[in-house]
């Protein structure tokens, strides 16, 4: 059938193609035959482009008469004859289906027959693509052409495609010659496939057949241009010679090219600014569009229309599907559930139209406690309620009779604010419980306790629950402390005033007592018998008077307004009076011979002058006249030097005094207040001096102020040092006492505050560890005062007895204190002009 | 390290102001008041208000934060918020006049239960029964109150209820432990669950209700109490195996009302009635001993018959207890060195079996001048019965004559078994022979003092002995003993011429044992010189011993003058420990010096008001003797006209 066909097609195509050329329009092959390829001619093309226009009603008829013509030779018939529409399309198909399989040649007519043969059938969809293509105007054909151009430059792998295009210049030439048809193939022979093959005559390059236009056409084939780089050629026309390549920019132009120029640049100036102008991308757009006075603006004129208000009505609706049968069917699970409701009615479970159950009514009681959770704590910061506080006898309505009230108490409790009342009622007694009344006060009393609830501030107080004797220190007893004085056995009596001066002398058997008349007296202790007496001075109080420590001297130290008296009482026997006298009687030379340092102008500090002879009789023996009032003198330990303190003396309120020479010098330079007492060190070279506020310490030695003592008290009264040296005790006015351990501190180790008024003096005993202090208030309080050698260790002080005895006149007590050298004796003087010993 | 910026942290954190937590919850304070007193939130004194108060020293009020931070989620607020709203929607209703909204809106108003404050406030049946004081004491208030315009009815009825079953269960289990009859009303303790109840009931007059007391608070506080009631009766009464809520008696109800209408039924009981079958009825049911009429017995022993089976098991308990005798445990006597606790002497019958029993066998006549309440609650849980008179004459009253009659004769039967008739009156007209006659005070002072007190000081018309609180005295006073206190004070004061702190004499005796451990002086007749022979060796075996000579010197310096005259030596030593504590006292620091005053101040306060109450009966008894004898003149003088009277 195939080889049938071919000699056929090739018989129609020949018979149509003849025509063609002698203008006969009548056969539509013809129309389509010299179409698109015949490149060369402009006019040509735009001619058959317009036959094409005019034919194309007349190709289809053409066809139907081609049929007519084949009639049961057809090669498609075989399916439907009569389909019209059907074989048109076929036929359509084997024609556009040329281009589709043979991609290169789609233009050439006389190729369409050859090859209709080897390409059945064409696809649908290509068919689609190819009916527009067969739409299309010859433009596109000429497009296709070139095409073919650039194929037979790339592929040239392809023997058969060259060949045919060659072919197809050789038809188009043969065609513009169009005498000899049959020429062209020259034989036939078998091929590879068993097919006839048309063997073609050779092509005579003659004139006619030469392109003239692509004289200069790059013949290197399939070559890379790349591979003419080092070359100033790119190739060679087809006559050989070089194809020189065209010329490129010179260097200056590649640098430029290679100088990157920043984007939106213009090389203007901006008038404003000054700077660069520069234009972005759609700017420059904009600017092109208005210079081409086209819409400057981003109008798109041929938007698609949008009918947001269609103008056609749907007469039918979306969905034509009959309405489901659910629509109309009672639904049977609802039924169920009605049924359900129903059953319960009538079953009672259920009962309509109820009156609704108050919650509060059916109150339902359920045990709450019943997962028995563990005892907890209770948070830290819960603080139950307080408990009210259960009744006590007095409310009851028979109490005992005490608890009545008297008359007093009722009209107290009355006058007392609500609120400030110990009990919120009165007691009352009835006689039988029918007598009871109501009590009135009931609802106030718990609508307050309702408000205590939750209304006052709750706070968690730490009651001490504690003994209050253990608060106590721990003491050793006194009793395991004796000897200590307890009781009064002695009382010297016989002064006229105050007695403010008291001293032992050292053998401890005679006291000297000195009072506010002016009198100085001695007195033997166990006895309490006066032994000897003195008027010194009747308008001057005897201010201070003390022993000389030096044992068998007799030597009696006595301050009376601004004279210091030496005395030596006729108790003692020759040996005593006569070492007594002598140590007096070595100054008298010394003090005849005036030293050469003595500066003659400047009054000398005192004057030691022999007493008058009325008093020198009696015992005593020299008088030191001061310039202000001496309150108090105290011997060194030595006996040789005394100090007597003048408190309004200011830089000569501590005056030296040496007995062995009847000299007097002063310390100091400078005032230091008020001074109050002085005292030498009990056995190093060293001297306290007591000011109002502070006890200063001087080294006699190196003539330096070592320490200053600090007891804090407002108004030191009395200071004294422990016999070992190391601890100091002082009395205030502002009624303390403090004790000082020189080792530890400026500040006191323990400060006292027991009296009830100014303290007046304290004193250590000098061998027992025992210390007392005198007060105002007329009592003596005796401590107990271990000092230990250990230094970490504190001392121990322990208060072992309050003596009372003297009485308070004026306002003053106890003026004056004394320990017995020996025994644990107290002395004391008081302002009830009498003296006592308690032992 | 960052910089700590002021009141960030601490006490101005810890605490927060009401204003500010009014603020924080969004609530109105009335509403903030309520949730407080539900909730159990209470203001707080922080150590130092200026610095919780951020550094303001203006009087505020102080709240935990925590507290009201926990309340930020609490479902009651919630439901006063919704509450809020219905009543606005409410009112708005009803100023339309649209009714049939109103009231369905009443229908559905918001409501709350506390059941779950009341588990979280009382996580523990213990803590909630350690909480009932006031609950008691408020619902027994409003138990007794009227109902006004402020308080409506159905809160006192269920405060009644709610009191009545309270009541029933202490008299079933016998609970009661005191009873103080004061003028403010009567307190009860119970003990429940081995924790200490007490309650204060007011007498049966009408109240008086101040008009500035705010009845919202009051009954805010009701609300909670009825609901924690609630849970806690239901939960005792569960565990005493009875029923709960208890039968209530309608026609005693009706009648004269309170504890008697209470019929208790345990679980147990009730099953078995079940069995039997339901056709008797519920009061016949519950007697079963006596061929009496049903309804007689009921109106005469109100609960009694619940507690027969018990009371029999009860005794035979006691009875086993006495068979088996206790052994004592004997303290070995202590010396100073070796002080031990003394020891807890087991009671051959627990003193609580004894009370609970104490009137067992007893049945107590209430006259009608009697308040029924208290006695017949503090009778039924001494477990004795009680006849009332009130009950009585009310069963006695009815219209047929026929019915009276009969009633009569029951009435004469149960009558026969009275063995004590409380009688409040001056003077008693007729008497019944074999009964003997009390004033009320007997029973309440037979409770207190756990035993029966003699019938002869509590007999019509007789003065009554005074009627002491069980929780004692204030200062530690104590009225029955003053005597004894009041001999030895005595004698200090003709030694010694200063009022004394008193002191006991065991004390001394102890001191004295303890004083000399070694040797026991027994010869009184030694001379002189055997007995300084003897302190030496004393001192020298205490010095051996570690004593410190002035205990012993001291010691045996004492014995010898006690030998002598002791109060001489007693009050010698006395003085001379007196002046050492003073001595001692000086020692001090300043701060403890403080303390210690602060303390003695107190115990002096006491020592005073003793001393007052002290003084104040002396004079008493001066002037008694010659009263006591007027009044046995006017006794035996009354007696005489009684005698004359009967003659005639």
């Amino acid at each position: 059938m195939a080889k049938r066909k071919i000699p056929q097609k090739g018989q129609l195509s020949a018979s149509r193609s003849v025509p063609n050329p002698l203008g006969n329009t009548s056969a539509p092959a013809a129309v389509r035959s010299p179409s698109p390829d015949s490149t060369d001619d402009v006019d040509v093309d735009n001619e058959s482009s317009i036959e094409n226009l005019f034919d194309e009603e007349a190709e289809e008829a053409s066809d139907e008469e081609d049929e007519e013509d084949q009639g049961e030779d057809n090669f498609f018939n075989d399916d439907n004859d009569e389909d019209d529409e059907d074989d048109d399309e076929e036929d359509e198909n084997s024609f556009f289906g040329i281009v589709d399989g043979g991609i290169s040649d789609s233009g050439n007519e006389s190729e369409v027959e050859n090859v209709a043969d080897i390409t059945e059938i064409g696809s649908d969809d290509e068919n689609i693509i190819e009916e527009f293509d067969g739409e299309s105007d010859s433009e596109k054909e000429e497009e296709s052409a070139e095409v073919i151009k650039n194929d037979e430059i790339d592929d040239d792998s392809d023997d058969e495609f060259l060949s045919k295009s060659e072919s197809i210049a050789d038809a188009e030439s043969q065609t513009s010659v169009s005498d000899n048809d049959d020429g062209r193939i020259v034989h036939y022979t078998k091929g590879a496939d068993g097919k006839p093959r048309p063997i073609y005559r050779e092509i005579d390059p003659h004139y006619s057949s030469d392109d003239s236009d692509a004289d200069d056409y790059n013949v290197i084939g399939n070559i890379p241009l790349s591979a003419y780089d080092e070359y100033p050629h790119i190739g060679y026309d087809i006559n050989g010679k070089r194809i020189m390549r065209p010329a490129a920019g010179s260097a200056l132009d590649t640098l430029l090219d290679s100088i990157d120029v920043p984007e939106g640049w213009t090389g203007l100036v901006d008038r404003e600014s000054g700077g660069e102008l520069k234009l972005t991308k759609e700017e420059l757009e904009l600017v092109k569009k208005i210079q081409l006075g086209q819409n400057a603006g981003e109008v798109n004129p041929y938007e698609d229309t949008v009918e947001w208000f269609t103008s056609k009505t749907e007469v039918m609706p979306l969905s034509s599907a009959p309405e489901p049968k659910r629509r109309f069917v009672p639904s049977k699970h609802e039924a169920k559930r009605v049924m359900k409701i129903v059953r319960a009615i009538r079953e009672g479970r259920i009962v309509p139209n109820k009156p609704k159950a108050r919650p509060e009514d059916d109150f339902k009681s359920y045990d709450i406690w019943a997962d028995d959770l563990p005892e907890q704590a209770p948070h830290v910061m819960h603080i139950p309620a307080p408990k009210q506080a259960p009744p006590t006898n007095e409310e009851s309505y028979n109490p005992p009779e005490e608890y009545l009230p008297t008359d007093e108490e009722r009209k107290e409790w009355e006058e007392t604010d609500p609120m400030d009342r110990e009990r919120n009622f009165l007691p009352q007694k009835f006689s039988s419980l029918r007598a009871v009344k109501g009590y009135e006060n009931f609802v106030r009393e718990r609508f307050e306790r309702s408000l205590d609830l939750y209304l006052a501030p709750r706070v968690r107080r730490n009651k001490l629950n504690i003994d209050p004797d253990s608060l106590l220190p721990k003491l050793p007893s006194p009793q395991d402390l004796r000897p200590f004085p307890i009781k009064c056995s002695v009382t010297y009596t016989g002064h006229k005033g105050r007695v403010r001066a008291i001293s032992v002398d050292p053998s401890g058997l005679w006291l000297a007592t000195g009072a506010d008349d002016g009198t100085v007296r001695v007195w033997e202790v166990l006895s309490g018998r006066e032994i000897w007496s003195v008027s010194l001075d009747a308008s001057e109080p005897v201010q201070s008077l003390e022993w000389n420590p030096v044992k068998d001297c007799g030597l009696l130290a006595v301050a009376v307004g601004e004279r210091i008296y030496i005395c030596q009482p006729p108790l003692f026997d020759d040996a005593t009076e006569a070492t007594g006298q002598d140590m007096l009687a070595a100054g008298w030379g010394y003090a005849a011979q005036p030293t050469a340092t003595e500066d003659e102008n400047k009054e000398p500090l005192c004057k030691w002058i022999r007493p008058t002879s009325k008093i020198a009789n009696v015992g005593v023996d020299v008088a030191i006249v001061c310039r202000k009032t001496v309150k108090q003198v105290t011997w060194h330990r030595r006996g040789d030097y005394f100090v007597g303190v003048s408190p309004e003396g200011a830089n000569m309120a501590v005056l030296v005094h040496q007995l062995s020479k009847h000299s007097s010098q002063s310390p100091f330079r400078k005032s230091k207040g008020i001074i109050q007492r002085a005292q030498f060190h009990p056995f190093k070279p060293m001297l306290y001096v007591e000011s109002q506020r502070y006890i200063r310490i001087y080294d006699l030695s190196t003539q330096t102020l070592s320490k200053i003592l600090q007891p804090g008290a407002r108004w030191l009264s009395s200071f004294d040092i422990h016999p070992q040296g190391d601890n100091v005790i002082t009395g205030s006015y502002d009624k303390r006492l403090t004790w000082h351990d020189m080792d530890l501190s400026a500040k006191p180790y323990r400060t006292l505050r027991y009296h009830q008024r100014a303290v007046r003096d304290v004193r250590f005993h000098q061998r027992l560890p025992l210390f007392c202090s005198a007060s105002d208030d007329g009592h003596i309080n005796v401590f107990h005062g271990t000092v230990y050698d250990d230094l970490l260790k504190n001392p121990l002080l322990v208060p072992l007895k309050v003596l009372k005895g003297h009485a308070v006149v004026q306002s003053l007590g106890v003026l004056k204190v004394e320990w017995h050298p020996k025994e644990a004796w107290l002395f004391s003087a008081g302002a009830d002009s009498t003296a006592k010993l308690w032992t | 390290m960052r910089i700590k910026k002021r009141h960030q942290a601490g006490a101005a954190k810890n605490f927060i102001t009401r204003t500010q937590a009014v603020k924080k919850l969004q609530l109105s304070l009335a509403d903030f008041r309520r949730i407080c007193i539900f909730k159990g939130i209470y203001p707080r004194a922080p150590r130092s208000a200026k610095k919780a108060n951020k550094g303001s020293t203006a009087p505020t009020t102080f709240y935990y934060t925590k507290d009201i931070q926990y309340l930020l989620h609490e479902p009651v607020i919630q439901k006063f918020r919704e509450h809020k709203i219905f009543a606005r929607k409410l009112s708005r209703a009803l100023g339309r006049g649209e009714v049939s909204d109103a009231k369905k809106l009443d229908d559905n108003r918001p409501r709350y239960t506390l059941d779950r404050i009341i588990k979280e406030r009382y996580p523990t049946f213990l803590d909630a029964i350690r909480d009932l004081d006031d609950a008691l004491s408020m619902l027994f208030l409003f138990a007794a109150m009227p109902a006004t315009d402020r308080v409506s009815a159905k809160v006192t009825a269920d405060a009644e209820r709610l009191c009545n079953q309270w009541m029933a269960y202490v008299a079933r289990e016998r609970a009661l432990r005191k009873v103080f009859v004061s003028i403010k009303g009567v307190y009860y303790e119970a003990e429940i669950k081995g924790q200490e109840v007490v309650w204060l009931v007011p007498f049966k007059f009408p109240q008086n209700i101040p008009a500035d007391i705010d009845f919202r608070i009051m009954l805010t506080f009701l609300e909670f109490y009825v609901t924690l009631l609630q849970f806690v009766l239901f939960k005792l009464y569960i565990d005493a195996g009875l029923v709960y809520p208890p039968k209530i008696d309608s026609a005693k109800e009706q009648g004269v009302g309170g504890l008697s209408a209470y019929i208790l039924e345990s679980k147990r009981e009730k099953e078995l009635l079940v069995a039997r079958g339901s056709t008797t009825t519920e009061s016949s049911k519950a007697i079963t001993e006596s061929d009496m009429a049903a309804r007689a017995k009921t109106i005469s022993d109100a609960i009694t018959t619940t507690q027969h089976d018990e009371d029999e098991a009860v005794y035979d308990d006691t009875d086993a207890a006495e068979e088996a005798k206790l052994d004592e445990f004997i303290a070995i006597p202590s010396t100073e060195a070796n002080i031990s606790d003394i020891l807890p002497q087991p009671d051959e019958i627990s003193a609580e079996d004894a009370l609970k029993n104490l009137m067992a066998p007893f049945t107590i006549y209430v006259g009608r001048e009697v308040p029924l309440d208290i006695l017949e609650f503090t009778i039924l849980s001494l477990g004795g019965r009680v006849v009332s008179e009130a009950a009585l004459d009310l069963y006695a009253e009815d219209d047929d004559e026929g019915v009276v009659a009969e009633r009569k004769i029951e009435i004469d039967d149960l009558v026969k078994g009275v063995t004590h008739q409380i009688c409040d009156r001056p003077a008693l007209s007729t008497r019944v022979p074999g009964r003997i006659y009390v004033q009320p005070q007997w029973v309440f002072d037979s409770l207190n003092k756990g035993r029966l007190m003699p019938v002869d000081e509590y007999a019509v018309g007789a003065t009554l002995p005074p009627h002491l609180s069980p929780w004692g005295d204030v200062g530690g006073y104590d009225p029955e003993n003053y005597e004894e206190d009041d001999e030895d004070e005595g004698d200090e004061e003709s030694v010694d011429g200063e009022m004394d702190v008193d002191n006991d004499d065991d004390d001394e005796e102890v001191e004295e044992d303890v004083a000399v451990p070694v040797t026991v002086d027994d010869d009184d007749s030694g001379d002189e010189e055997e007995d300084e022979a003897l302190a030496h060796q004393r001192e020298l075996e205490s010095e051996a011993k570690g004593i410190s000579f002035s205990s012993s010197a001291t010691s045996s310096s004492t014995n010898k003058k006690r030998k002598r005259s002791e109060p001489v030596k007693q009050s010698a030593a006395e003085k001379q420990a007196r002046e050492e504590k003073e001595l001692r006292k000086i020692m001090m620091s300043n701060k403890q010096k403080k303390l210690y005053n602060q303390m003695q101040y107190g115990i002096n306060k006491k020592e005073q008001r003793k001393e007052v109450l002290k003084s104040k009966r002396r004079k008493i008894e001066k002037v008694k003797p010659l009263s006591n004898l007027n009044e046995a003149d006017k006794k035996k003088s009354g007696k005489g006209k009684k005698n004359n009277k009967g003659k005639k």
